[in-house]
């Protein structure tokens, strides 16, 4: 499964993705991520340290889901553990300043939470 | 580049169709391709990056021209004297689209006023060494470049 969930309380939700986010890879999750991005006034870690592979497309679905929670009043905030490759895209884009990126769990969550 | 005794020119060619099932095969065409010439995995990364953008360039907004005839795709892995190159052409047969210098939009200070897309062009040329376009025989052929020091398979 590319994606799934885990609510660790009732503000807080994790959404881990797997895979290649190429053009197939998030049309494969783009529902199941936008639908479980679009929670109220909830906060989201996005897990992407399982991710082999992000595109632009993928980066795309990111930055809607995230807009979306924020139009909710939620906050979404990316956690990429030692995933290297996926930091360094989300860097040389940018995305780091719209969206915050954590490479340390704790530190994503409590962001999050903030 | 003129090739001595010492050096190594390997090359690869496919046709794909300009579909979104299709940059699956292209990639893994291109790695193993890659792969097979020692191209260190963080090129071949930072290639099929610039691929897929290419190509989802071509596919999303490419004319009947560009989604109806096939996709032509070249690469060649070259070392000289340790100074090693991957290049891929990404041929398309869509109306004249220069991505090597067509503007970047402006980034966007906070995610309010993000708008998704825009990002192909600034990964594009962000990921690749060299980048150029030519328009030849009706068809769009974007070339992408990767460097590192190294060597290419015998």
């Amino acid at each position: 499964m590319p994606i799934e969930f885990e609510d660790t309380s009732d503000t807080l939700r994790t959404i881990r993705i797997a895979g290649r986010l190429d053009l197939v890879g998030t049309d494969e999750i783009a529902t199941k991520f936008a639908a479980l991005s679009t929670v109220h006034d909830r906060r989201v870690v996005v897990d992407l340290t399982g991710v082999s592979f992000l595109a632009s497309i993928g980066i795309r679905s990111i930055i809607t889901n995230a807009k979306a929670l924020q139009q909710r009043g939620g906050r979404m905030v990316l956690f990429v553990g030692s995933n290297e490759s996926v930091a360094k895209t989300l860097e040389t884009t940018g995305i780091d300043s719209l969206i915050p990126l954590f490479s340390d769990q704790a530190a994503a969550v409590a962001a999050a939470s903030a | 580049m003129q090739l001595g005794a010492h050096d190594m020119l390997n090359t690869a060619a496919l046709d794909i169709r300009a579909a979104v099932s299709d940059v699956r095969v292209a990639s893994e065409w291109m790695a193993g391709f890659a792969a097979a010439q020692n191209v260190p995995p963080e090129q071949i990364n930072r290639l099929d990056l610039c691929l897929n953008e290419a190509l989802a360039n071509v596919i999303s907004y490419g004319n009947e021209a560009a989604l109806t005839q096939p996709v032509l795709l070249r690469m060649h892995v070259r070392c000289e004297h340790g100074a090693c190159e991957a290049a891929v052409t990404v041929s398309d047969a869509g109306m004249a689209f220069d991505m090597a210098h067509a503007p970047i939009a402006e980034r966007p200070h906070s995610l309010a006023e993000a708008e998704p897309g825009g990002l192909g062009l600034l990964m594009i040329r962000s990921f690749s060494d060299a980048l150029t376009y030519q328009r030849s025989n009706s068809r769009n052929e974007l070339t992408f470049c990767v460097r590192w020091n190294g060597q290419a398979a015998a």
